[in-house]
């Protein structure tokens, strides 16, 4: 008697339980963004070791590229922006969970992750890069035939320069390192004759001290970067795609851009 | 899998050749550098003995890796002097080796009594002769266990190389493991590791044995 109270009880809570939820991620699919209004503030997730997109500056105060964007956006609609430092590995918990209502710092559209969250337009690409010496004269990927190509071991260059086969069949040595910094220094010193890195990552590196190098217009396919929502947010991502767009079309974007890379990457409505 | 293991047994040996062609060639010009270096350091003249112990201090008292760095890149910037990766780590190891075994020799030469030198010169000996036939086949004894340690951890430190492009057998391992996403490699890189020390062990006893004659 006793245990069919008990379950008819558990019965009875888990009903209502399946219920409010339904209820609530209902409510969530129509009005997300006044949630956020109520709210007063929006909670942006981000990797804050990811110089240029996002890190911490001397002050320890948390600067970069997306952060500047993630601001202009979130004051053209009003609400607080809080950027709340997460572990990368744990992103998509800490979204669904609710900690953080979106991700937003380099953050790559794959199909796998398309499945997990809503991604905003891209806002860039982070094409896989050819830096090369100033004086130098190679201008196409034919001109680095039988040339040596330095690349950090095991990075996202090497996964790209692994995928075009054809330029590394061409290539006449191919130098690993720890990081793109040594690569970088090497090809100063001669010792490489280009650099394959993240198009963010030399362009920061390129505004940050310029020694002399250039990247090449000709470049491997890279990755896109978009932002990062709950699936059922659709309203803030529509909000942000359309803020991001007029932030396009009246150059903020492009002079954000320009701070951080010395020129405009961003393909928002291009 | 047993394919792929012939696989990975071929790509690490690549990378253990250049792990020892660094080993031998380090070795083959630290051990008469370190001499040099320990006859500096016990000079009469006192700025001689100065400039060895500030070279020692330097060589033992700054990471390897920052003197391999410093070794490739300190040229380029001072001459404009491009020179080989794989030369730049032969050199920043021999000086750095050097430093080390100067010591060890140094321990060595200063273990044998004063008496000694008396004795070969009341017997007419030079001192080239005192050094070279008395002197030096005992220091070579005493010195070789301490010597050995040093070989050893040079068979380790090889693997420093990598931070200037050269790939050798680490890298090699490091960067398979990346690639098909599993430890495996790298532990396979160990044995070989354990197995090129096992053999120089094996060598350094073989010469202990050979120079016990009097025991």
């Amino acid at each position: 008697m006793k245990k069919l109270l008990m379950s008819t009880i558990l019965l009875v809570m888990a009903v209502a339980l399946i219920l409010t939820g339904c209820g609530s991620s209902n409510s969530a699919d129509q009005d997300s963004w006044t949630k956020i209004e109520e709210k007063g503030e929006f909670v942006l997730g981000l990797d804050e070791n990811f110089p240029p997109m996002g890190f911490r500056d001397e002050n320890g105060e948390i600067t970069g590229f997306d952060v500047d964007i993630a601001k202009e956006v979130f004051s053209r609609l009003g609400v607080d922006l809080k950027l709340q430092p997460i572990n990368w590995d744990a992103k998509e918990q800490e979204l669904n969970t609710g900690n953080i209502d979106a991700i937003w710092n380099g953050f790559t559209i794959t199909e796998e992750r398309k499945k997990q969250v809503l991604f905003s337009e891209p806002y860039m690409e982070n094409r896989q890069v050819l830096v090369v010496m100033e004086d130098s004269n190679y201008n196409t990927l034919a001109d680095l035939a039988g040339k040596k190509l330095g690349i950090q071991a095991a990075s996202s260059a090497a996964d790209a320069l692994n995928s075009a086969a054809d330029f590394k069949s061409s290539l006449g040595d191919i130098i690993e390192f720890d990081d793109n910094m040594m690569a970088l220094m090497d090809l100063e010193k001669g010792g490489v004759d280009t650099v394959l890195m993240d198009e963010i990552v030399a362009r920061y590196y390129i505004q940050m001290k310029d020694k002399g190098y250039r990247v090449l217009d000709e470049a491997l396919a890279g990755e896109q970067y978009g932002i990062g929502f709950r699936l059922e947010d659709k309203e803030v991502q529509q909000k942000v795609n359309e803020t991001l767009t007029a932030m396009a079309k009246d150059g903020t974007l492009a002079e954000i851009s320009n701070k951080w890379f010395g020129e405009d990457i961003t393909i928002i409505a291009k | 899998m047993l394919e792929y293991a012939g696989g990975l047994i071929n790509l690490l040996s690549s990378g253990a050749v250049t792990t020892i062609q660094i080993f031998f060639l380090t070795l083959i010009f630290s051990l008469p550098l370190g001499m040099v270096i320990a006859f500096g350091r016990m000079s009469k003249k006192k700025w001689v003995r100065e400039i060895f112990k500030l070279y020692i201090l330097i060589m033992r008292g700054t990471p390897l890796l920052l003197q391999l760095m410093f070794v490739y890149f300190a040229p380029y910037y001072w001459i404009g002097l491009n020179w080989d990766r794989f030369i730049a780590a032969i050199v920043a190891f021999s000086l750095n080796y050097a430093a080390y075994f100067a010591e060890i020799y140094r321990g060595g030469i200063e273990s044998i009594p004063q008496g000694q030198y008396e004795a070969a010169q009341v017997l007419g000996f030079t001192k080239t002769q005192t050094f070279v036939r008395i002197i030096l086949p005992q220091v070579i004894k005493r010195v070789l266990p301490p010597i050995s340690n040093e070989v050893i951890t040079l068979v380790k430190d090889t693997a420093l190389v990598q931070t200037l492009g050269v790939s050798e057998l680490f890298r090699v391992a490091k960067n398979e493991s990346s690639r098909i996403f599993s430890t495996s490699p790298l532990a396979v890189a160990g044995i070989y590791y354990l197995v090129m020390n096992w053999l120089v062990t094996k060598a350094l006893h073989a010469m202990e044995k050979r120079l016990s004659y009097y025991k």
